[in-house]
């Protein structure tokens, strides 16, 4: 394909190439920002000294996060129900998705039909919170992960998913005398690599940034850290010790900034890599149900 | 082949296997409920179960039609999913087109991988940054404002910014979320066409209109028409976020409204009328956009 250098095809590259320069700034720089005020000192804060660079460099915030308990033991418990969480979803999802995408299965079109009206019809914020309690679920870390264990987008995903996969391998295994559990575990599973990435990448990323069922169904001692980081960015909980009632707003500021920063930080170091099963993911799941 | 599958029926009872758990799990997390809706229409006593204890029939309905505070969140949330559907649906697809003519394929591929990155970010966070960006004293906008001794502005508290900061927010976490389908659109387009209208003398701009947006139009079409079908559904944690009393009389929307009422004040068969009632407005937009897109382009979502 040839093209001709004009005037106005430069003038649009130009305009292009800036509009992803912008695109790139706009998305980087709050947290380049954030991470100065993390690395800042009280004073060059509060004398708006900070801009893009970090002034005063010191590593106090960090270090007095990783000293507060309530910190390290949100940021525990969010580890651990972004690690159970994810297990026990792609668990169930799999189970569920691999018969479903059985279309020759009596029964698929009903199950389906299960699955699809539940995107669309919920039980609503009142009548869940209702049913938590009534299973005495509440103030137990369970209420973080069951309840949320399957997302049916994320299971219509993994169904689309193994469609994708050819059928003949598994007749070829039938012969062979393998039933469907083995199937499913010694051949499916190891040829889904993409699609557990995808589904797991979502998934982890809902119970890591997951604040407001831990707000409503939790005690403090339970909270994930986004739970914690909302509290102190509202004002609800202090951070650290009560050092000098002036420098507090301060050393707060810097603390914030730390605490977006760790916590954010597991997220965006895993999603690039991941993002040639996930850009794929997104097409497969907008296909057709 | 189908003799194997005759030969395999009596293995299916595996695959029935398999659903049990999961099975499980829809009826009791996701079917109760749904069916615990029911308690819109019953009085609820604290310790006497999920469900309500006797019927009342459409008493909540008839007072929260007559509530003020139904319908400021009725009028906030339509406001903010109009505004919100009007400046966000044309930018991801504007972006995917840009993207689309960027030459260095590195540079666009790392344009691509930072624009995905803000989608991975927790509400939480994304609010922390924001509130720290517009801080009245330590923010780097009233900074700016102060050095042009300007008076510094508390933006999340000021009602009037609310809507713009929303929207914003939406347009920066989801821009280059969305703009996947589109881009996948796009380069399924056949290279021909493009050289066809360059021997037709189309420059690349003429390109984009004559041959890239009319190839696309039926992605646009259904992406319309599902984000009109969750027009409703704004970001509830956001608003929560967002939630200030200063600003409550724009940032009330029907969610935070269920919210309040219900887990705050435990009215719970009043703002589960709500919630039903939200619930159904959205499925009745769900099921006639769906339906108008199956007229239209003859595709659907289910």
């Amino acid at each position: 394909m040839k093209t001709y250098k004009t005037r106005s095809t430069v003038l649009f590259d130009i305009i292009v190439n800036l509009f992803m320069i912008f695109t790139i700034i706009s998305c980087l720089v709050p947290f380049i920002y954030i991470f100065a005020l993390s690395l800042s000192s009280p004073e060059a804060i509060i004398n708006n000294e900070v801009f893009f660079l970090p002034k005063g460099l010191n590593f106090e915030a960090y270090k007095s996060i990783f000293t507060y308990p309530n910190f390290f033991n949100a940021y525990k418990n969010t580890l651990i129900y972004t690690i159970l969480g994810t297990l026990i979803s792609l668990f169930l999802i799999v189970l569920f998705a691999y018969p479903l995408s059985k279309t020759y299965l009596k029964g698929n079109k009903v199950f389906m039909k299960i699955v699809v009206f539940s995107m669309f019809f919920t039980g609503g914020l009142i009548p869940n919170y209702l049913l938590i309690s009534y299973l005495h679920l509440t103030n137990t870390r369970w209420a973080m992960l069951i309840p949320f264990a399957i997302n049916p987008f994320n299971l219509i995903l993994m169904i689309n998913f193994f469609k994708s996969i050819s059928n003949e391998i598994e007749e070829a295994a039938l012969i062979d005398g393998l039933n469907y559990f083995g199937i499913l575990w010694k051949i499916i599973l190891p040829l889904s690599q993409a699609g557990l990435a995808t589904v797991g990448l979502y998934t982890a990323v809902f119970f890591w940034n997951d604040w407001f069922n831990g707000l409503i169904y939790l005690k403090s001692s339970q909270f994930p850290v986004m739970l914690f980081l909302r509290n102190i960015v509202n004002g609800t909980s202090m951070v650290g010790d009560a050092a000098g009632a002036v420098d507090k707003a301060t050393i707060g500021i810097s603390i914030k900034g730390a605490v977006i920063i760790v916590t954010t930080l597991p997220i965006i170091a895993i999603y690039p890599f991941l993002q040639k099963y996930f850009v794929k993911g997104v097409m497969i799941g907008s296909v057709k149900g | 082949m189908k003799k194997l599958k005759k030969a395999n029926k009596h293995q299916y009872w595996q695959l029935y296997a398999m659903m049990v758990l999961p099975l499980l799990y829809f009826i009791i997390f996701k079917y109760v409920p749904m069916f615990g809706n029911i308690l819109a229409f019953r009085r609820y006593r604290p310790g006497m179960g999920p469900f309500g204890t006797e019927w009342v029939g459409l008493r909540y309905f008839k007072l929260f039609f007559k509530d003020a505070a139904f319908w400021t969140a009725f009028k906030n949330t339509l406001i903010l999913s109009l505004l919100n559907l009007i400046i966000n649906f044309p930018i991801p697809i504007i972006f995917a087109l840009f993207l689309n003519e960027v030459r260095n394929r590195y540079f666009k591929k790392f344009v691509q991988t930072i624009s995905y990155m803000p989608r991975f970010i927790s509400t939480v966070v994304v609010i922390a940054i924001v509130s720290e960006l517009l801080s009245p004293s330590t923010g780097i906008l009233n900074i700016i404002r102060g050095k042009m001794g300007l008076d510094a502005i508390y933006y999340m508290n000021e009602p009037d910014y609310f809507r713009t900061i929303y929207v914003l927010l939406d347009t920066w976490q989801y821009t280059g979320w969305t703009a996947i389908i589109y881009l996948a659109s796009i380069t399924s387009i056949s290279p021909d066409m493009y050289e066809a209208a360059t021997i037709d003398g189309a420059n690349r701009i003429q390109q984009i209109f004559y041959v890239t947006i009319p190839t696309i139009l039926p992605t646009i079409m259904v992406m319309l028409i599902l984000n009109i079908g969750r027009l409703l559904s704004l970001g509830f944690e956001k608003i929560l976020l967002l939630y200030t009393p200063t600003n409550s009389q724009v940032s009330d929307i029907l969610d935070t409204l269920v919210y309040r009422t219900g887990l705050a004040n435990q009215n719970y068969s009043y703002a589960t009328a709500i919630g039903l009632f939200t619930g159904i407005i959205g499925i009745i937009l769900v099921t006639s956009s769906n339906s108008l897109s199956k007229k239209l382009t003859g595709q659907s979502i289910y």
